[in-house]
């Protein structure tokens, strides 16, 4: 099992604008778009990112960014739309996750029977904590978004999770990811956005131990609505 | 020789019953005596009989009534003859002559009082109140036998009768105010204008009929709808209280009445009772009614109580006996009886001719219509405005319950033809129908219609403007794209949508500059063949163009509507590439530059935001829409808190 790291600090306001990011440290592949362009450019330490910017991390790369009072430390395979990184409250989520679905609602139908995906992560408390190093830029997305929860944006990362898996039809097979924003709308006591998020993992191919959790969770969050 | 004589009679006093104003019904037709106002709810002609009886020692019977009644719009005519309004007095002079064989004869005289015809006329100012007028002709016949002295070769006394009329003209005003249907006040006078033909006899003043002046004040109340109270007060010191009730039967109506008067020369305090029944159709009317004197009638008066206190009133005085009365009432209605009527029209809506469609799924006035009779009633609503339609333009039919009130919206259609670009003041008329040929009521209203560049500032009703002129925008899309035929052929279907929205973006904005309206007016909005024409056009005029070009080709789009902030508001367009999720990456390497939407089959579908004001290049027109659109309507939850929303085009 691999650790993840994941160093927050809050700085002193006043260094940056709360508009960019500056890369305080770039090791590997490293890269950002900015805004719109289609281009993607190789940052190193030093740079400073506009708040519009997405920032990707290759194989064996990380990047340490600061700026609007965070830092953020990202793991290889990652990509974080840096609008994400910033505190939501749980009000904002909620209008987030019912303008999400104002837009569009969730399929009908999910897909039953797609592949599962070899996972890696680290248990922390034990909470699985998912990471799939891949070259596939949804999961990478929703790499990025599990370390962005990690470092306290829960909300933040659900949407940002959420997004991912309409943009990226094909990352909503993936349980562990699923089963890690499911349990984040918990925590966060929106117990019927999690209790169909789980509903809607229970038809996805799981192995023993997450079937189990699934159940388990279905039943305590019904218990939890019933009240 | 009638001995005692003594009568002072009520004016208000009636033969078919005290009936209130407040029902509506015929049984006051003619009754100037209770109805000096000439107060009628009748709808056209009217013909009425009364016949009775009056049962003295020797029951009699006559025609006491026949009159013809007419309303002319807000005008009431009434002519009566009343032929059993008469009274007849014959008596013993205190005189005899011997005739030649020994024998006496006893000299008489006879006075007869009658009531011929009358007039009547009333104007009705409103619903709640019309005055009137009404004059009678009367005749007084005084034949007095007494013998004259003839000299010749003898001295024998003659027998002659002398022979005076006095007849006159009495004329009375009314007024009758009824604010409600519950409450109804009116307001007469008594004797106010008395004219003789001819100059009459001093010595027989004491036997004229009294004309004492005075006032009548009536009063009449309705608690429910099924009984009412009234009240005649005369300063002559009379009055009339009685009450009324009613109930419907097969939609007819039937009338119990019953009232007491009271008369200062009659007694008892109430001299009399008069009991009435009435059945009231659309078309006729029953009313029977009889008149009870609580005192005896049979009693010898002198001829001194006669002298001294007059006669009043010819067909109630003391010498009266009880009657009964029947009257028939025929109601000739040659004009449909209106059944609804319109109490207010509120304007909804102003006029804007492109956003056609509009009108005919929301009203543009609203109107109050009540139902004025007692049976559920079918309403169709009709309206035609003034330079716009040929026609009457007919509304949902709406059900009305009886005597409900009901709120009826009414709905208009704008030709495609119309094509006024000026802004003026039209009129409309709104009809109302309901069981007739012809409308029940109408009204009229003005009304703002506006030129067709006219918006009303609702992002959504800018799709009239891009649906408008779709040959136009078709043709020019299909010209656009037959110069890229060979790209577009070779190039997956998957990816032509994107292509050719691009293609149009691009060839059409070439020339393009960014300018506001050519009027400076904030609600304006440039069709698509003028935004060309004219080479430009503000946020508006660029989204309705390029939508419409696109649209006429088959591409689906919507408009953001960027909600005013500081007072200034954004419009751009949504594209809907078709592609799906996994297919972004065909158009794009930057998933912050799309969003997914689910079409009607649930199936997501990549959207682009494009900037139509970026007049540049289809890319960067798309960076910037983009830009905003993750900005203010997602980063900004700005769809979630309603300051930006999405409008489809169909």
């Amino acid at each position: 099992m691999k650790k993840i790291l994941i160093l927050v600090l809050f700085l002193a306001a006043g260094i940056l604008s709360a508009q960019q990011f500056k890369v305080e440290k770039a090791a590997g592949n490293v890269k950002a778009q900015i805004g719109g362009s289609e281009k993607w450019t190789a940052i190193k330490t030093g740079d400073v990112l506009a708040a519009n910017s997405i920032v990707l991390t290759g194989e064996k790369s990380s990047l340490v960014l600061g700026g609007n009072g965070t830092k953020l430390s990202l793991k290889e395979s990652s990509a974080l739309p840096l609008p994400y990184l910033k505190k939501m409250s749980v009000d904002d989520l909620i209008l987030a996750l019912a303008m999400q679905d104002m837009i569009n609602s969730p399929r009908k139908k999910e897909e039953a029977n797609s592949k599962n995906t070899a996972v890696y992560g680290a248990e922390i408390n034990g909470v699985k904590i998912p990471f799939v190093p891949s070259s596939n830029f949804g999961v990478q997305r929703l790499n990025g978004a599990v370390q962005l929860a990690e470092i306290g944006f829960k909300e933040s990362a659900i949407v940002d999770a959420k997004e991912t898996f309409r943009k990226y039809p094909g990352t909503k097979s993936i349980a562990s990811f699923r089963i890690y924003f499911a349990n984040l709308l918990a925590d966060l006591n929106l117990n019927e956005d999690a209790y169909n998020e789980f509903k809607q993992i229970s038809s996805l191919k799981l192995d023993s131990r997450q079937k189990q959790e699934v159940t388990s969770k279905l039943d305590s969050l019904s218990k939890k609505l019933m009240k | 020789m009638i001995e005692t004589l003594n009568i002072q009679a009520q004016s208000s006093f009636g033969l078919s019953g005290y009936w209130t104003p407040l029902q509506q019904s015929s049984t006051l037709l003619n009754s100037f005596e209770a109805n000096p106002g000439n107060f009628s709810s009748l709808k056209d002609w009217g013909l009425s009989f009364s016949y009775g009886g009056e049962f003295s020692g020797t029951p009699t019977s006559s025609l006491y009534l026949i009159s013809l009644d007419k309303q002319i719009g807000s005008h009431f005519i009434s002519l009566r003859y009343t032929p059993g309004y008469q009274k007849e007095f014959i008596f013993n002079n205190g005189e005899s002559i011997v005739l030649h064989d020994s024998s006496t004869q006893s000299l008489s005289s006879q006075f007869t009082y009658k009531e011929l015809f009358g007039l009547g006329y009333s104007y009705k100012f409103s619903e709640k109140l019309s005055a009137g007028f009404s004059l009678r002709y009367f005749k007084q016949e005084f034949d007095q036998q007494s013998v004259l002295p003839v000299f010749s070769d003898t001295v024998y006394l003659n027998q002659v009768n002398k022979i005076n009329n006095i007849n006159f003209w009495r004329g009375d005003l009314g007024i009758n105010y009824s604010p409600s249907k519950y409450f109804s006040l009116s307001f007469a006078t008594i004797n106010l204008l008395n004219v003789n033909e001819s100059v009459a006899d001093s010595t027989l003043a004491p036997y004229e009929i009294k004309k004492d002046k005075g006032v009548s004040f009536g009063l009449s109340i309705a608690p429910s709808e099924s009984y009412d109270l009234n009240l005649i007060y005369e300063t002559t010191n009379a009055l009339q209280t009685g009450i009324n009730s009613y109930f419907n039967l097969f939609g007819n109506k039937i009338g119990f009445g019953v009232s007491v008067f009271h008369d200062k020369f009659q007694s008892p305090f109430f001299a009399g009772i008069v009991p009435a029944i009435s059945f009231n159709t659309n078309k006729f009317s029953f009313s029977l009614s009889g008149i009870k004197y609580f005192s005896n009638r049979n009693i010898p008066h002198t001829f001194s109580e006669f002298t001294n206190d007059g006669l009043n009133n010819i067909i109630n005085n003391r010498y009266s006996f009880d009657k009964a009365v029947l009257t028939v009432t025929f109601a000739l209605n040659t004009i449909p009886e209106k059944e609804v009527e319109f109490l207010d029209v509120d304007m909804i809506r102003d006029i804007y001719p492109t956003m056609s469609d509009n009108y005919l799924n929301r009203p543009f006035a609203d109107a109050k219509i009540v139902n004025l009779t007692d049976k559920t009633i079918s309403v169709k609503p009709s309206s035609k405005i003034e330079g716009i339609n040929e026609d009457r333009i007919i509304s949902p039919v709406v059900t009305i319950g009886p005597k409900d009130t009901a709120d009826v919206p009414f709905y208009t259609i704008i030709p495609q033809s119309y094509d006024k670009k000026k802004t003026g003041i039209s009129f409309v008329d709104f009809f109302v129908t309901a069981n007739n040929d012809n409308p029940d009521d109408q009204t009229q209203k003005p009304i703002l219609i506006n030129g067709i560049n006219a918006w009303d500032g609702k992002v959504i009703n800018l799709r009239y403007f891009i649906k408008r002129n779709y040959e136009f925008s078709m043709d020019y899309s299909k010209k656009i794209l037959s110069n890229y035929k060979s790209e577009l052929d070779t190039m997956s279907y998957s990816l032509s949508i994107f292509y050719k929205a691009k293609i149009i973006f691009n060839n059409c904005v070439r020339e393009l500059v960014y300018s506001s309206n050519p009027t400076a007016a904030q609600n304006y909005v440039q069709f698509p063949n003028e935004t060309l024409n004219l080479k430009g056009g503000n946020c508006d005029d660029l989204s309705v163009l390029y939508s419409s070009l696109l649209e006429s080709v088959g591409i689906q789009t919507a408009l953001v509507d960027y909600k005013p902030q500081n007072g200034i508001g954004h419009v751009s367009v949504l594209v809907n590439t078709q592609l799906s999720p996994d297919q972004a990456r065909l158009i794009t390497d930057n998933d912050s530059k799309y969003f997914i939407r689910k079409n009607e089959s649930g199936v997501d579908e990549v959207w682009i935001p494009v900037e139509t004001t970026s007049l540049t290049n289809f890319d960067k027109a798309w960076e910037l829409g983009a830009e905003k659109f993750n900005q203010d309507a997602l980063t900004n939850l700005g769809l979630a808190k309603g300051s930006v929303e999405i409008v489809d085009i169909y």
